[in-house]
């Protein structure tokens, strides 16, 4: 392996490059390198990722219009085949993924996506991620260099900004790409309407629902319970129900709230490897057979068309109660 | 446009059994076309069919691939002809082994226009293929795309990101990872099964596209297994639905929810 132990980090979203500068400084730990941020932007984010942790910058400006992130692939694997570091974490979202695949490609490695966890073991590094839609955790030990690692938002917490944190900030040249695309038209879409990853209660509506219409029965319950309304993929993504930003599972939201209450949910573990970090976990199915129970602390074998009413009126007369 | 759609035949990741020390087995896992990978055969064959074109399918992997089930299993869903490459040492292939192979059996192919593939396997999902394949034919390569349109040497595409629709238009030869939006697969007909059996079917090892013994394993598997599970009380009530309300509620009580 290389003689240079830096732990590199890129992502075009600020936030998750702060995150990964979190994850990359316990790696350094271990290497005795530099972590290196690659900075896409405007130059005072080169000095924001030193003040987030980053020991470098590595600047490479703001990309002009029509320039797509990945038409930055050239000008960073001429970077790694120069500087030669241990290793790149990049942020996994649907461009980062592309960076990746195609770096990966050049350098004839492969690429450690989703990774839960670094450890190491002696000298050998070990990632986890999760494979089989989320039922097996597999361990991989990197044998070539550089590292490549694809880390999803969420995953490191973020140093606090250090604004007396000194770092040395490097501009570095674009290279052309060899082929470039076109780009036509950005269709920048509304703001999500919640992020689920922060909601402290979540109410989760499954398949059980018969129609949409029903939600409503859903909207009343979180209303009373002060949760987020939540769902399973295919009320998102087949059924168009509600924005794909509301439904929790695998390749959707990860949620870690106090409360869970799926409604409906057969639970499968494409689904619930997205919740499984509730405090409590609480199911309505009719099915006594539903996976879900098995992943609850409380579970109510019932329809949900009676159960849901009765239970709304029940926490409403202890709330009545409770303010006397 | 003659397209190549890469589909993984693998074994149902629906089907794995956790074994009571917490490893996992495939044993009894039955093969099959990955679930993700439907789509982008669907969006190859109406992409050739667009444009009088023929579309191919091409798969990698270990003996079992080589399934006469399996085989008719692609071909009857509408695209013309399939190529396999089928080698023990594909059994455990990391990404970069997959890539490797499959970019060489396209050139091996003669190329095509368009090369598809779906946004990740069904068992392992990393979302790497297409996108390495694509960058080691040195074609241009993108991912989460929701819509393909072609236009007289270019494709039209959409990628669904995260905050925005991109909205780009592509040269050819162009590799193409495509998302379950791109359209819905077709359920085979009769006519379409039966026909699957005559179409042509190439079979080639790695030593058959120069590749046999330069498979050095980029990573090693250290284990699987399943998930650490967090304890859960599993407190089951099965009362009338007033009765279990108010049960419910009271549980919710004592966690300070309620």
């Amino acid at each position: 392996m290389a003689d240079n132990r830096d732990i590199w980090v890129f992502s075009e979203k600020t936030g998750l490059l702060g995150e990964l500068i979190a994850g990359a400084r316990g790696l350094a730990g271990h290497t005795g390198g530099s972590v290196v941020a690659l900075v896409l932007g405007p130059r005072e984010e080169a000095g924001e990722a030193v003040a987030r942790g980053a020991d470098k910058a590595l600047w490479l400006g703001q990309p002009a219009p029509g320039v797509l992130v990945e038409d930055y692939v050239p000008t960073l694997l001429g970077l790694i085949k120069h500087l030669q570091p241990y290793a790149l974490l990049i942020g996994a979202t649907k461009r980062g993924q592309a960076v990746a695949g195609r770096l990966a490609a050049r350098l004839d490695v492969t690429v450690l996506t989703d990774v839960l966890r670094f450890q190491f073991d002696g000298e050998a590094l070990q990632a986890e991620h999760l494979i089989f839609g989320g039922g097996a955790l597999r361990v991989d030990q990197p044998l070539a260099a550089p590292v490549l690692a694809t880390v999803a938002a969420g995953t490191f917490e973020p140093l606090a900004v250090d604004g007396s944190r000194q770092g040395d900030i490097t501009g570095c040249e674009f290279v052309a790409p060899e082929w470039r695309v076109t780009q036509l038209e950005r269709k920048i879409r509304p703001p999500v309407s919640v992020d689920l990853a922060a909601a402290r209660r979540v109410v989760c509506a499954g398949r059980g629902l018969a129609k949409r219409e029903h939600l409503a029965l859903i909207e009343e319950l979180a209303q009373v319970l002060g949760a987020e309304v939540a769902c399973s993929r295919p009320l998102a993504e087949g059924l168009d129900w509600l924005p794909r930003e509301r439904y929790i599972g695998i390749s959707g939201a990860h949620v870690k709230p106090e409360l869970y209450l799926g409604v409906g949910v057969s639970g499968q573990v494409q689904h619930t490897i997205g919740m499984s970090g509730s405090r409590v976990v609480v199911a309505i199915n009719k099915d006594a057979h539903a996976p879900i129970f098995a992943q609850a602390d409380y579970g109510v074998v019932g329809d949900l068309y009676a159960v849901v009413p009765a239970l709304i009126r029940a926490i409403r007369a202890r709330k009545d109660k409770g303010s006397l | 446009m003659d397209v190549i759609v890469c589909a993984k035949l693998a074994p149902d990741p629906e089907d794995i059994q956790v074994k009571s020390d917490g490893s996992i087995s495939l044993e009894n896992a039955e093969w099959v076309i990955g679930s993700f990978d439907l789509q982008a055969i669907e969006a190859a064959v109406r992409l050739a069919e667009a444009t009088a074109g023929k579309v191919t399918v091409l798969t990698a992997g270990p003996h079992q691939v080589n399934n006469s089930k399996l085989k008719k299993d692609l071909l009857s869903r509408g695209p013309h002809a399939l190529v396999m490459v089928v080698d023990e040492a594909l059994a455990s292939a990391d990404t970069a082994l997959t890539a490797a192979v499959l970019a060489g059996a396209i050139r091996k192919m003669g190329g095509a226009d368009v090369a598809l593939f779906g946004e990740g396997s069904a068992d392992l999902y990393f979302q790497q293929t297409g996108l390495q394949v694509g960058e080691r034919l040195g074609w241009p390569t993108l991912n989460a795309v929701s819509r393909i349109e072609p236009q007289e040497n270019s494709l039209l595409i959409e990628r669904n990101l995260e905050e925005e629709i991109e909205v780009l238009q592509v040269p050819l030869p162009a590799a193409i990872s495509v998302t379950v939006d791109i359209t819905t697969p077709r359920l085979p007909t009769m006519m379409e099964i039966l026909k699957a059996g005559q179409k042509p079917v190439t079979v080639w090892t790695l030593a058959d596209l120069g590749l046999e013994g330069q498979a050095a394993a980029k990573i090693a598997t250290l284990s699987v297994r399943a998930p650490q599970q967090v304890a859960r009380k599993r407190i089951l009530i099965e009362d009338a639905p007033e009765e279990a309300a108010q049960t419910l509620a009271a549980y919710l009580s004592k966690e300070g929810l309620v």
